[in-house]
């Protein structure tokens, strides 16, 4: 059996007639201003601590991702890619006797024992070091370091990292400096910026390197190796190299996709940091001011209106109607603190990366994240406030 | 209440961002803080506590012979890779090799430990090393740059900011495991004044007498260069400074949110008392003092929260962040302030209160 009253949306405007929650959004131009400034600064704040935590992330991450192989040799005796930990000379001629193989050269590099004499105030401050074999094929994807590796054939040529910190001088126009009291020659630059251990980068040939570094006597031969890049013949599967690759290294090794490298090193950040826990904490306080800030937007507005509701309940809408209503308006509401919040965000990365040298970027994650989280506050105080709605009585309000 | 509750979070961020702020330059000042001297001697390249470049141990039993001056005794630094026996990864960590019988460091826990540290090949570790450096009680064995040590024992100071982990040894055990390396080298000398003897004068005289390979700090100088170094050279201040600047803007936002909230609420109200004859700026004031007490009511539990907070990140970080009474009345201030720029926002609500409209 159908009553009027049962089905009020017989004779009822519906929702595509009356856009009830767009109208009570628009209604007060100076509330919808002040909640939606409210909302954008929450959704900010959100956006700007998760920037921090996937920026840091990124910085200490962007050296292993500038490699480039299919396949990396280093020793199993590492916890981070970052640290010194050579692997043994005999490893190298192992793994060029394994087939399939295009390429392996050995990448050196150093965290500890380099010092840059800074153009700027002419001290030593230490840097990390990346250097290989300038004639072999490319161990590094990074334009700058790919493009103009040749120039490192040239005798103390080095390449600095544009984005290292400014104190380093090596953004500047200064065509040369000291490294471990040695003067050599700024060949040209790339950028790759600093992360928590080093402030600036220099890359170099072997020879320099061996010429270099502190107790080394001048000879490529007897240098670490800290890593060996591979890169397989055209059609090889990846995996069955490696499986190749581990049989044919003793368990000091380990082998690695450039994946699995990138993962490794994600892991020894997360379990150490304590950056995550922090920005995460940053982002939960912007989350719960977001929701009282979007709470009493919702609560007075419901306050202001609650005898339009009574009418509408009175007059036959369903509850469930009116609080579909109340969260939409809630999630629009959102949506036009969401929209300016991005924006300004997206200045605020720049002015802050450029600061800090953090790559910080709206990605599409963050995007994806930070609307969720700012969309799930909204309703979530929505979902608080509705109650109103609900125990919404004509009899009594009037 | 709802009010009171929003204000209190907004508050509560502004205590922890400062406590952010406040706990990193302190990281880089911890160690320091436990090291007994008046006058710290180090290099001109010295660029902070891990990165203290080095100096000729001349310089420093050159500065002894100065007047004034009671000790001198040098530390040195070193980086070693810790592995467990047994296998796995090699780790980084931090070795201070010093002269116990100096008694450079102001921890109990080291000073009762000085005959073990005579024992050969025994370190005394940081109880904050990080558990992935695996078992620290004392006896245990680990390699240290491949050489067999043992633990000796462990020690409350916290690793600041040298690294994951830091292990102490007397001069003798240090330069046996990093030989070649000797001793006429040294990374940071500590000078103490006999008593009455003046600071800067001292500190003056010494960095005239000496060459200019080295200088001289006090210790109020060596924490404004570290302050320095970490707010300025690291993306660290920055990220903190930056986040106390929006959990300002945020309060600002809660804060007017909830006044506005609260005009337009009683906005019958004020124009009602407008109506019988109260001036604009009388509302003002009721408005204005209405801020002030919601502030101070939520400022309470928050400062209550904030002290739980540090205790936490005290325990967990083991640097002093503390919430003095500088602090607290600074952060009272601001919010106050704050409360104040947005009862000034809202007042414009309160222009609107117009009895022939509200009624």
């Amino acid at each position: 059996m159908t009553t009027a009253l049962d089905a009020p949306s017989r004779y009822l405007p519906r929702f595509h007639g009356v856009p009830l929650a767009w109208r009570n959004l628009f209604a007060n131009k100076r509330r919808l201003l002040r909640s939606s400034a409210g909302i954008a600064f929450a959704a900010l704040l959100m956006m700007v601590q998760l920037g921090f935590e996937q920026g840091f992330f990124d910085a200490s991450l962007s050296a292993v991702r500038a490699l480039d192989g299919d396949l990396f040799v280093f020793s199993a005796y590492k916890y981070r890619f970052g640290t010194r930990d050579p692997i043994e000379h005999g490893e190298l001629d192992r793994v060029r006797a394994v087939g399939s193989i295009a390429s392996a050269e050995p990448l050196y590099a150093d965290w500890q024992e380099f010092f840059w004499t800074s153009p700027i105030d002419r001290k030593p401050y230490l840097v990390r070091i990346f250097a290989f074999d300038p004639d072999a094929p490319a161990v590094f994807s990074l334009s700058g370091i790919k493009d103009q590796q040749t120039l490192l054939k040239n005798d103390d040529a080095v390449l600095v990292d544009r984005n290292a910190r400014a104190f380093l001088g090596m953004d500047g126009t200064a065509k040369e400096a000291e490294l471990n009291g040695q003067r050599v020659e700024i060949a040209g630059g790339f950028t790759l910026g600093p992360d928590f251990m080093s402030d600036g980068t220099v890359v170099m040939s072997d020879r320099l390197f061996a010429k270099l570094l502190p107790g080394n006597q001048d000879s490529v031969a007897n240098l670490p190796i800290e890593a060996v890049v591979i890169k397989l013949r055209s059609g090889e599967a990846v995996s069955a190299v490696q499986s190749a690759l581990r049989a044919a290294l003793p368990n000091t090794s380990s082998v690695m996709t450039k994946a699995e490298i990138v993962d490794f090193e994600r892991k020894f950040q997360e379990e150490l940091s304590s950056a995550g826990p922090i920005f995460w904490l940053g982002a939960i306080v912007g989350f719960v001011v977001g929701m009282l800030i979007s709470y009493q937007v919702i609560y007075t507005d419901l306050s202001d209106q609650l005898p339009q509701y009574a009418t509408l309940k009175a007059i036959g809408y369903k509850t469930s109607y009116l609080v579909r209503s109340v969260l939409r308006q809630a999630a629009l509401s959102g949506l036009a603190g969401y929209v300016p919040a991005w924006l300004l965000c997206i200045a605020a990365y720049r002015i802050i990366g450029a600061f800090a040298l953090l790559p910080l970027h709206m990605t599409l994650h963050l995007t994806v994240l930070t609307l969720g989280l700012t969309l799930g506050m909204c309703l979530l105080a929505a979902v608080l406030a509705v109650r109103r709605v609900i125990s919404a009585d004509p009899a009594e309000i009037f | 209440m709802l009010a009171i509750g929003g204000v209190f979070i907004a508050i509560l961020l502004v205590f922890i961002e400062l406590g952010f702020f406040i706990a990193v330059p302190q990281g880089g000042m911890l160690v320091y803080d436990h090291l007994r001297f008046d006058l710290l001697l180090c290099s001109k390249n010295y660029a902070f506590q891990a990165e203290p470049w080095q100096f000729p141990r001349t310089r420093l039993t050159d500065a002894a012979k100065a007047p004034g001056i009671s000790q001198v005794t040098p530390l040195f630094f070193a980086g070693a890779k810790w592995q467990e026996p047994k296998g796995g990864d090699r780790l980084d960590a931090f070795v201070i090799g010093f002269d116990p019988a100096a008694k450079p460091f102001a921890v109990t826990d080291i000073e009762r430990q000085t005959a073990t540290l005579a024992q050969p090949d025994t370190v005394l570790v940081d109880d904050a090393t990080r558990s992935l450096f695996g078992p620290l009680a004392a006896s245990t064995e680990v390699l240290l740059d491949n050489h067999k040590v043992t633990i000796g024992g462990d020690y409350t100071l916290g690793t600041g900011f040298l690294g994951m982990a830091v292990a102490i040894m007397n001069e003798t055990n240090f330069f046996r495991l990093f030989a070649p390396r000797t001793a006429d080298i040294v990374n940071l000398g500590l000078i103490t004044l006999t008593p009455g003897t003046d600071l800067e004068t001292a500190a003056a005289t010494l960095s005239k007498a000496l060459p200019d390979d080295v200088q001289v700090f006090t210790r109020d100088g060596v924490k404004h260069h570290e302050d320095k170094y970490w707010t300025t050279r690291t993306s660290v201040g920055l990220i903190f400074g930056s986040g106390l600047i929006i959990s300002f803007i945020v309060g600002i936002m809660v804060l007017y949110q909830t006044l506005a909230t609260q005009i337009s609420r009683h906005l019958p109200q004020f124009a009602t008392l407008k109506a019988i004859g109260y001036g604009h700026h009388y509302l003002a004031a009721v408005v204005m003092i209405e801020a002030a007490m919601i502030v101070l009511v939520a400022f309470v539990p928050a400062a209550v929260a904030a002290l739980a907070i540090y205790a936490q990140l005290r325990s967990a970080t083991l640097l002093p962040v503390v919430l003095t009474t500088q602090r607290l009345i600074a952060v009272l201030v601001i919010t106050l302030l704050m409360s104040a720029a947005s009862a000034f926002l809202s007042l414009s609500n309160l222009r609107r209160a117009d009895p022939a409209d509200v009624f």
